[in-house]
């Protein structure tokens, strides 16, 4: 956007923005714990890379349907000695974590369980098969014009966890800068209503706004985002009080730029170092969500693993089969404790930086 | 200052009327028929929709809303006359009556009993008044003609209290087929009212309204949950707090050292796992391999005696569905403790160490260390005090978010408290239970953030509030 007001070529600008870029985001490789944390990230990535091509099993296979009928038997007759379900859940050089009690590949579920986090986001579209009617909107009936007629689903880039949390950037900024750059009626009037919101029981807000619409990865975005956003809001409207006072926004006034503008091309890119550090933390408290969520049942769609609803499938297996248990939760932790390191790292190099 | 809590009043007041009319207002559209909730998947269209008008569910959402919030018997005392609650002895539960000219309590009820028509007491349809008994119990009377004409249409009507505490209703000569739901199923019942309007005194006056799901006065069963929530977040309280204060205070004053980065790295790993996890890896260590394995195998090598084998024993979950089982079984409380005690931990520890070492740095601590004061004197005189005041502002804060943390705990362990109260009557869509619980938290969530700034008030006397 910046780059139409420049000449196209010239050999002797200084350094492009994409080396400047590089440059202000090099300072990770100062700090230690940023890049342990940054290494238990791009291994969590990796593996979820890895397994859109690859893995040891189909993560959604029942191996063992047919021998034992598990999941019949847990539902109807729980009163089954669970010390059989050994049989099919102990690790094997088949299966190197087990299964869990329907007969998934554990390690394959774990590795594929990073996917609708971290790399794609389905939206389901129409179709005549009755149980997938939960989450039909406008966006996946507009979504089923544009599509070739054999998809059952749209899937774009990005995880859920990275799309709610650019969703309460968003909402969050908006507001936030609104507020702190306006001041006065606009200022308490959005803040109440952050407040009402921040003060609004989450899990109670999750479970309704999923009541209303369905249970589906588009709607954990919206919850992520609803929550995410009075925080946002809060820090942001705090540097917009801070940043209005500046001079170049009293040029930009005199010019007699937009409000828009101003929020946004002003404002904003001068407030992004904090901003960012928040959003990379918000990334790991909304995977904890979605995990949280999909422990509580109320998750993302099945079949695909996702590592809450591994947790607590698992749940009633753990006193014979913890591996069940154990491998999804490492998972969302490490995940989590390297997105905070991450964070820290960053934020220990920007104050640093601005020393 | 008198104006600060003013202001924090009015505003407490504008939140919670916010969040209601939201709460409601989601839980209007979400499109969770409660009537199959309630009667279950196989019931007719007809039977739905005769429970849906006995709920009130068929008069709009707005009107609801008032009188969910402010009542609704000063709106109907028009067509029903003095209508009061008057308190059953036996269900220990407040019920509506009509207090009568001549000093009785009367509800209503249309001749429908077979008993009743066959000995020739009244006729299939004329209206009976259930006289109030002083000990709560009532007898049948004939009402006599108690008929107002209906301008509208015409036709005969009576307003009255029906014994489910509802304005109701009837139409002589009329009446149409209710369907009733009682422990042994879906009942007919015939000559029934046609219009039902649930009476209630609305929040403001103290009446949160009846559970849809356990049809009890939220009133009665909400406090026993939040006493139980209480009594574990309080255990928890007092067991994280010191432990995370002198943790925190201990690593800030050895930044850098072994002890600091151990610490520092398990209260960052405590802090980024999730409650469930942590909950369900406590089941695994304390209530399986403790309880099951290293428990017994410590007694057999001698280490303890037999008494250890019951005494030290962990119980894995909360079986017993009381609300009160936590008096009877005190044990099950230690799981749930310490799980929010581990999620809890981190957190704070974090806070501490880092506001610590932050005032260990200031010009003013330097000044003390090199004016040749004790050590030990600057830390507890000069740095702790200072020190303590981020983290008390920030953990007060951070009690809304445990509220969510509180649901999770409480819905691995079968805890009978108020975050599985939530979570159960919001599975259940049952909006009277949610709004009073979620205007619970919503309390809870701004008055400790007011306790936050005034203890910030206390501690940092340069503070002000206007």
């Amino acid at each position: 956007m910046t780059t139409t007001t420049q000449p196209e070529s010239t050999a002797s600008r200084p350094p492009s923005r994409l080396s400047k870029i590089w440059k202000s985001s090099s300072i990770i490789f100062d700090s230690p714990i940023g890049m342990v944390g940054l290494a238990i990230v791009v291994f969590w990535v990796g593996m979820a890379v890895l397994s859109l091509f690859w893995t040891p099993h189909d993560p959604n296979e029942q191996y063992f349907r047919d021998q034992r009928r598990s999941a019949y038997i847990m539902t109807y007759l729980p009163w089954v000695d669970l010390e059989d379900y050994d049989e099919i859940t102990r690790p094997d050089p088949r299966f190197l974590l087990g299964t869990d009690k329907t007969g998934r590949d554990i390690l394959s579920r774990v590795m594929a369980g990073g996917q609708v986090v971290l790399l794609k986001t389905r939206i389901p579209l129409p179709t005549d098969d009755v149980r997938r009617q939960d989450e039909i909107s406008a966006l996946s009936r507009f979504l089923d014009r544009i599509a070739p007629e054999e998809w059952d689903e749209f899937v774009i880039p990005g995880g859920v966890a990275i799309w709610g949390v650019l969703g309460s950037l968003v909402v969050g900024t908006t507001f936030g800068l609104l507020a702190g750059y306006k001041g006065g009626w606009t200022e308490q009037i959005v803040m109440q209503i952050m407040d009402a919101l921040v003060a609004f029981p989450r899990i109670v807000l999750y479970i309704v706004v999923i009541a209303a619409l369905g249970q589906g990865d588009l709607v954990i975005i919206i919850a992520i985002t609803v929550t995410g956003a009075p925080g946002i809001a809060r820090l942001s409207r705090s540097l917009a009080l801070d940043i209005k006072t500046r001079d170049y926004i009293r040029a930009a006034e005199t010019r007699g730029e937009g409000l828009f503008y101003i929020m946004f091309r002003e404002i904003l890119p001068n407030a992004r170092g904090p901003l960012l550090v928040d959003a990379m933390l918000r990334v790991g408290y909304a995977i904890f969500t979605i995990g949280t969520l999909g422990f509580l049942g109320l998750g993302l769609q099945p079949p695909e693993p996702d590592w809450g609803s591994m947790v607590n499938d698992g749940r009633e297996l753990i006193f014979s089969q913890p591996n069940i248990v154990i491998w999804p939760a490492v998972a969302i932790s490490t995940l989590v404790i390297g997105l905070n390191l991450f964070a820290d790292g960053v934020r220990e190099e920007l104050s640093r930086y601005q020393k | 200052m008198a104006r600060f809590l003013m202001r924090s009043v009015v505003s407490t007041l504008v939140t919670m009327l916010i969040v209601s009319a939201v709460l409601f207002t989601l839980l209007e559209v979400s499109g969770r028929d409660v009537t199959v909730q309630i009667l279950g998947v196989f019931a007719t269209p007809e039977q739905r929709e005769s429970l849906r008008k006995q709920l009130g569910l068929d008069q709009p959402a707005f009107i609801r809303y008032v009188d969910w919030l402010a009542g609704n018997d000063w709106r109907l005392r028009d067509e029903l006359g003095n209508v009061q609650t008057v308190f059953n002895e036996v269900s220990q539960e407040p019920e509506w009556y009509i207090l009568l000219d001549d000093g009785r309590y009367v509800r209503h009820e249309a001749c429908n009993r077979v008993e009743d028509i066959d000995s020739g007491f009244c006729e299939s349809g004329e209206m009976l008044y259930l006289v109030r008994n002083e000990d709560s119990s009532f007898f049948r009377e004939k009402a006599g003609d108690v008929w107002t004409e209906d301008p509208e249409t015409g036709e005969n009507i009576f307003w009255g209290v029906d014994t489910g505490n509802r304005a109701a209703k009837w139409v002589e000569g009329g009446g149409e087929t209710a369907f009733v739901s009682t422990q042994t199923g879906v009942q007919e019942l015939s000559g029934a009212a046609v219009q039902w309007v649930p009476l209630r005194k609305g929040l403001i006056r103290g009446d949160a309204g009846v559970s849809l799901k356990t049809t009890r006065p939220v009133s009665k069963t909400l406090p026993v949950r939040i006493r139980n929530t209480a009594i574990l977040a309080g255990l928890a309280f007092v067991v994280v707090m010191p432990l995370a204060l002198f943790l925190g205070i201990i690593t800030g004053i050895n930044e850098g050292k072994f002890f600091d980065r151990f610490v520092s790295v398990t209260s960052l790993a405590l802090t980024a796992t999730p409650e469930f996890v942590t909950g369900v890896l406590l089941i695994l260590i304390v209530g399986i391999y403790w309880s099951t394995d290293w428990l017994p195998s410590l007694v057999e090598a001698g280490w303890l005696g037999e008494w250890a084998l019951e005494a030290l024993k962990v119980p894995t979950t909360t079986l017993a569905d009381s609300p009160n089982a936590i008096f009877e079984k005190p044990k099950e409380l230690i799981l749930p403790v310490l799980t929010l005690t581990a999620v809890e931990l981190g957190y704070i520890v974090r806070m501490t160490r880092a506001s610590m070492v932050e005032v260990m740095a200031a010009p003013y601590i330097r000044t003390a260390i090199i004016k040749g004061m004790p050590f030990k004197r600057v830390v507890f005189r000069h740095a702790v005090r200072n020190a303590l005041l981020a983290p008390i502002t920030i953990i007060m804060l951070h009690i809304n978010y445990l509220i969510g943390g509180i649901v999770v705990v409480e819905v691995i362990f079968g805890f009978q408290g108020l975050g599985k109260f939530i979570f159960d009557h919001s599975i259940f869509g049952d909006p009277n239970a949610v709004e009073a619980a979620a205007m619970v938290t919503v309390i809870i969530a701004i008055a400790t953030r007011l306790l936050g700034d005034l203890a910030y008030t206390f501690l940092n006397p340069r503070i002000r509030y206007a």
